[in-house]
């Protein structure tokens, strides 16, 4: 768990700066990397001149009920669980990737493997990435729904590994025949690692969905602290140590993006529950 | 050829005796070596497992109480890594029924299959093998709730085991070596001054005892030195009673010849007062015819005596005749060289058996012999008796046999006679032992009996020239 609470007298003559700006962290992007989240939380300081402390768990599950419950001033979720709160939740930015707000979702299967559709992993030991992530669970449920199945029968068992790169491992080492994986996720991973992912190879890619969003509860715990954290935010690709650490998570910037760049997601939500 | 070990010689029995106990101590040096060493990594190994199970267990129970495969493979994963050194080769983790939940290589223990254990021991270990293998039951408060199993790989202390094997067999071989070089070398410098007096008491059974080279008793130590010293005594003290026998031997040779000369002198002087008659008959009466042929005749008969005397005298002592063969008439010689002696004690020299033809025995040692049993014989004899002598040939020898009738030899002087050992004393015996030295050298045998009635029976037996003794026996 990241508490980075640096320099608590950065924001001199601000009195409020006592308080840090509370963001949470979802495995939606490369997670686990401590010089990522470093930079992260040193920009973020730097610009909103508050402490910030970046707060991380293990499941969506978790950080979105944080956020949903006003512990946390804005959170990275994904774009499931913000349609899932649509209601309760607002959006602050959305990060911009290869040009658009956008992602897709992948299915991955071994290299060697001959599949040629999703439909031919029928019993497959199959990994999720999260049960609260879209890329990683509700997308390859909406594309079984669509072919009149539900995962609980159409894989002979599943597994969730709480993280994309898990999802890549799992099926690299033949823990599991297939998985379901964030489309962003396994384009940086290739990019970066290409002997991580050279044992798999895409099966199935979805339409291009809303990138996940940094959201913030309808009504904030503290308007003045979300405010600035969002000015932080959009003003990233402004600053050199925004840009650094906007290079080191392979994103354009962020943006202010309509809610409704995720109705795609809350329309498989949907078409998902109706299934069962 | 059967192999008697105890016909091996010293120098060859101790290195082999050396090294049979350095293989004994090495197999069993060895073999404690390696059964400690087998020890020590079975429980080094045991140990690092136990570790290594302990926080696996732990890792992966509440996973396992979950069904979580990704958490339980994650930890798998990470225990592989974090006990490198255990060199985990596999591990597979299974609920209670046996159904894999997560293993370290998925491809092979497929999520959901059933895994069949090699060994349900808790360790399981063969020193020397490639893989060990370790079992635990992974239990829940009260239940179990699966099992974990592992292997780890091994080859790196079978190959510690085969460099400690090899170690041992170079350095058991190189001592081994050492060892028996150093034992026969010790043996063979401990067993020279053996050696010498083994080669000087080979070389003194030739009758020479040659004394040990003064260097060699100064080089020699300890109780070998008091041995060399001990064989130089005797060496010396067998020498000089060497040189008494061929001073004894050469005295009685001489004192032998007085008494021959004395005989033929007495043979040559017989006749001589007749046969100065004779040149007085012929210078008085030498005009008659009849006296003048009878004189003539009286010389010629009285020379012809002299001339059988000498002739058999030079005969009997011409030199270097011992390498000739026995003649028949070599006996007859020897009966008129004792007629003298014999006709003074009015004692009768008679052969009641002779050789038929020449025989192959040498002889100048066996008259010589002889000579001195018939002179002995008549000594012994009493006035007007008989002495016969009998000489017979069988295929391989020949045997003479002189018989008196005397008061029988003495027990002493028949021992002078045979025993080998006997040494004579001042003026004593002298004749007999040098008849058994004579006959020892033509590898003769004596024997003496006592005759009924009275009387000695002395008997020499000749062994034939080998070659010869059956083209040439009579």
């Amino acid at each position: 768990m990241g508490t980075l609470t640096l320099l608590p007298c950065v924001a001199a003559g601000a009195p409020s700066a006592a308080a840090p700006i509370r963001v949470g962290l979802t495995p939606v992007f490369l997670s686990s990397d401590l010089e990522l989240t470093g930079r992260l939380a040193a920009y973020l300081e730097k610009a909103t001149a508050r402490p910030v402390e970046l707060v991380t768990r293990r499941t969506y599950q978790e950080v979105t009920a944080m956020l949903v419950a006003g512990q946390l001033d804005a959170a990275w979720i994904c774009g499931f669980p913000f349609v899932a709160h649509r209601s309760e939740l607002q959006l602050v930015a959305t990060p911009v990737w290869r040009g658009q707000p956008l992602y897709r979702a992948y299915v991955i299967v071994d290299r060697d493997r001959k599949a040629g559709g999703i439909a031919a992993l029928r019993g497959d030991i199959h990994a999720f990435s999260d049960p609260d992530s879209n890329s990683g669970f509700l997308c390859t449920r909406a594309a079984l729904a669509e072919l009149g199945e539900r995962s609980e029968t159409f894989f002979s068992r599943s597994f969730f590994t709480y993280g994309h790169r898990n999802v890549i491992e799992a099926v690299s080492s033949g823990l599991a025949a297939s998985g379901s994986v964030d489309g962003y996720v396994y384009d940086v991973v290739s990019e970066l690692e290409p002997k991580f992912v050279a044992r798999t190879r895409v099966l199935r890619t979805s339409e291009w969905l809303g990138f996940p969003p940094i959201a913030a509860p309808a009504s904030p715990p503290d308007a003045g602290r979300l405010n600035v954290l969002k000015a932080a935010l959009l003003g990233m690709d402004g600053d050199a140590d925004g840009r650094a650490v906007l290079a080191l998570l392979k994103l354009d910037r962020f943006a202010t993006e309509p809610m409704g760049l995720y109705d795609a997601i809350a329309a498989k939500a949907a078409m998902v529950a109706a299934a069962g | 050829m059967r192999v008697d070990p105890r016909r091996w010689p010293i120098a060859f029995k101790v290195p082999v005796a050396v090294a049979i106990l350095m293989l004994v101590a090495g197999a069993v040096l060895s073999e404690r070596v390696l059964d400690r060493l087998g020890d020590i990594q079975q429980r080094h190994l045991r140990e690092l497992a136990q570790g290594y199970l302990d926080g696996l267990s732990s890792a992966v129970g509440p996973s396992v109480l979950r069904d979580d495969v990704w958490e339980v493979y994650d930890a798998i994963t990470r225990a592989q890594v974090q006990y490198k050194g255990l060199r985990p080769s596999e591990a597979v983790v299974t609920d209670p029924r046996g159904v894999v939940i997560a293993a370290s290589d998925p491809r092979n223990h497929t999520v959901g299959s059933a895994f069949v254990p090699s060994a349900s021991r808790p360790f399981a270990y063969e020193s020397g093998s490639a893989t060990a293998r370790a079992h635990r039951e992974l239990s829940y408060p009260g239940r179990t709730i699966g099992h974990l199993y592992a292997t780890f790989d091994t080859s790196h202390l079978a190959a510690e085991r085969r460099d400690v094997i090899a170690t041992l067999l170079i350095t058991n071989g190189i001592l081994l070596a050492i060892f028996v070089a150093a034992g026969w070398l010790v043996v063979a410098r401990m067993m020279r001054p053996v050696r010498v007096l083994t080669e000087h008491l080979g070389a003194s059974s030739d009758g020479v005892a040659v004394p040990i080279a003064d260097w060699e008793v100064q080089r020699s130590r300890g109780e070998f030195r008091r041995m060399f010293g001990a064989y130089n005594d005797l060496s010396t003290s067998i020498a000089e009673r060497d040189e008494l026998r061929k001073r004894l031997a050469e005295e009685e040779r001489l004192g032998s010849l007085g008494r021959l000369a004395s005989s033929v002198a007495h043979e040559i002087n017989n006749p001589l007062g007749g046969l100065f008659n004779a040149i007085s008959t012929l210078r008085s009466h030498g005009h008659l015819p009849a006296a003048r042929e009878g004189a003539v005749g009286l010389l010629e008969r009285g020379l012809a005596g002299i001339r059988d005397v000498v002739r058999t005298t030079l005969a009997v002592h011409r030199p270097r005749e011992g390498a000739r063969n026995l003649q028949p008439d070599d006996v007859d010689d020897l009966l008129v060289l004792v007629a003298a002696e014999a006709r003074r004690k009015s004692v009768r020299v008679t052969v009641t058996a002779r050789l038929a033809a020449e025989v192959p025995i040498p002889s100048g040692p066996v008259r010589q012999a002889l000579l001195n049993i018939l002179l002995n014989a008549i000594a012994a004899a009493p006035p007007v008796s008989v002495v016969e002598l009998a000489v017979a040939g069988t295929p391989d020898s020949v045997t003479f046999e002189v018989r008196d009738r005397g008061e029988g030899l003495p027990a002493d002087a028949a021992a002078m006679l045979t025993d080998p050992a006997r040494i004579p004393t001042a003026g004593a015996g002298l004749g007999l032992w040098t008849t058994r030295g004579l006959v020892a050298e033509i590898e003769g045998v004596l024997e003496t009996e006592t005759l009924p009635g009275g009387g000695t029976l002395v008997r020499m037996v000749v062994p034939l020239a080998r070659d010869q003794a059956l083209a040439d026996v009579a």
